[in-house]
């Protein structure tokens, strides 16, 4: 587990050192921190159940003298709350090195050195960005802890297969539905907006934003906490 | 004590595995379960522990109901699969790991078990061969000291000093206040080591029944010719003669012999339950 843990803090390292170099250091705050939270979270919530997924040691740990819920408590706090703990420091940590090499970097003389200087900062964990990342984490997390426990056999890549079809299929049949409605569209969002073409133009028609927060509530955090349940659930009727 | 009432189960609910079965374990017994391939003798032991839900009727083991898995229920019953598992730990950290979860756990036990079966400490667990694999979780498994041991083929991935030993440790541990009951189509595995045995086939039970009764109302003989009276419920070829399985209507002493036990039970389904009166 610690082993486990330690791989993926080290591709979040190499992650955020790639793409720095490759595409500036706000890219890379962007990116490894929506990668390293709800994805190392997802293989880790794979690894975690993945005791589960097979004959013998599934055997093994339903048959220890441990209520359920201790059981899944335990799954819960290593995917659910010592990762995120743990990835948040190692993430502190990283961003701070790479934006104080980078602070050292430049020349005080400059005459850009101020606005040089501030153009690069820590990343906020209380950022827009953040708050959408915490809730793709929550659903991820979630999602994998109960594709953990269903299937029995490669659980991590039929859970993530199945993500990826619901998702298309939740995009694609809100693209349709709007394009039979108002015909030609540039863009639709699911339980957002549909953007039409007016003249040259375009036009943005949003659902009222009572009726949005409903949505954005329902999909960030009753469905998340749906799947975290239905794991517990699935724990305790899983047979083998 | 365990008790099935009624037990039906199936992987599918149309093509049940078990129907209506009825089956009394008592305390105080080394339970063998012989059945074919795929006559669901590891599901059978599944459902004890509850690792399988049954689809209809009730099992209870010394009072529990197996599919809630409580805790105080699984502290009392250890279940070794065909297949172990052993996690990347040694045999020390297995010990702290694992140990805590069985309060009857005893270490001197568990060392001396692991020496009769020659296991050795080699490192990690999970890089033993499976049959010292096997024989590491069997000693753990046993000095656990659970009320109920189900093992599910066990002598399987066993070499031939492993299975003689581990029926010598069986045979040595076992007490009054238990019940040991194991799986196997290794019938010869179980030779001198079980005091009961059950035989189910195609869904039902066909035998539950001590040797002492077993060498009452059956006659394993070798005979030159074939006996022209009486129903032989089993037969076969022998260097001395011919083989049989007769009923034993005359109260003669005989030597069990398992496989002619099992192919006369599991070929004469009816006159075998009539003969146990099951």
């Amino acid at each position: 587990m610690f082993g486990f843990t330690g791989l993926l803090l080290l591709l979040v390292l190499i992650l955020y050192t790639v793409t720095k170099s490759l595409a500036g250091i706000h890219a890379a705050q962007n990116l490894t921190f929506i990668w390293g939270l709800p994805g190392g979270s997802f293989f880790l919530a794979s690894f975690v159940f993945g005791y589960f997924s097979s004959n013998a040691s599934g055997s093994s740990f339903l048959t220890l003298p441990a209520a359920h819920f201790e059981k899944w408590l335990c799954g819960v706090l290593i995917a659910g709350i010592l990762y995120p703990v743990i990835f948040l420091i190692f993430y502190r940590i990283i961003d701070s090195s790479f934006v104080t090499l980078y602070h050292h970097s430049l020349d005080p003389a400059s005459p850009f050195y101020k606005q040089q200087y501030e153009s690069v900062y820590l990343f906020d964990f209380n950022s827009i960005l953040a708050w959408k990342v915490y809730p793709m984490f929550f659903f991820l997390t979630g999602s994998m802890l109960v594709g953990a426990l269903y299937f029995n056999k490669t659980a991590f890549i039929k859970t993530a297969i199945l993500l990826c079809v619901l998702l298309l299929f939740v995009f694609g049949l809100n693209w349709l539905m709007a394009a039979t409605i108002f015909g030609h569209i540039n863009d639709a969002a699911p339980f957002n907006h549909v953007t039409l073409p007016v003249g040259k133009e375009e036009g943005s028609l949003e659902l009222p934003s009572g009726t949005v927060n409903f949505f954005n509530y329902s999909i960030w955090y009753f469905f998340p906490a749906i799947l975290w349940l239905l794991s517990y659930t699935r724990l305790r009727e899983k047979e083998f | 004590m365990i008790e099935i009432r009624d037990l039906s189960f199936g992987y599918k609910r149309k093509k049940l595995l078990f129907r209506n079965l009825n089956l009394a374990l008592e305390t105080g017994s080394i339970y063998g379960l012989l059945g074919k391939n795929g006559a669901g003798k590891s599901t059978l032991l599944k459902n004890f522990i509850g690792l399988l839900f049954p689809n209809s009727g009730t099992i209870s083991v010394n009072g529990y109901t197996p599919k809630k898995r409580w805790p105080s229920f699984l502290e009392t019953i250890y279940f070794i699969p065909e297949e172990v598992y052993v996690p990347a730990l040694t045999i020390e950290g297995y010990v702290n790991l694992f140990a805590p979860f069985y309060p009857l756990f005893s270490e001197a036990q568990f060392h001396s078990y692991l020496e009769q079966l020659d296991v050795k400490d080699k490192g990690k667990l999970n890089a033993l061969s499976f049959g010292q694999q096997k024989k590491f979780i069997i000693a753990f498994a046993l000095a656990c000291n659970t009320k109920v041991l189900l093992l599910d083929e066990p002598t399987n991935g066993l070499d031939i000093p492993s299975k003689m030993k581990f029926r010598k440790l069986i045979a040595s541990v076992f007490a009054g206040d238990k019940i040991i009951f194991i799986s196997t189509h290794q019938i010869r595995d179980l030779d001198n080591l079980i005091d009961r045995v059950v035989i189910v086939d195609n869904g039902e039970l066909l035998l539950n029944a001590s040797l002492q009764e077993i060498g009452g109302r059956l006659s394993f003989k070798t005979v030159s010719e074939l006996p022209a009276t009486g129903k032989i419920l089993y037969a076969e070829d022998s260097l001395k003669g011919k083989a049989i399985v007769v009923e034993n209507t005359t109260n003669e002493d005989s030597k069990i012999n398992l496989e002619h036990l099992f192919n006369a039970i599991t070929e004469n389904p009816a006159e075998a339950k009539a003969i146990f009166n099951i």
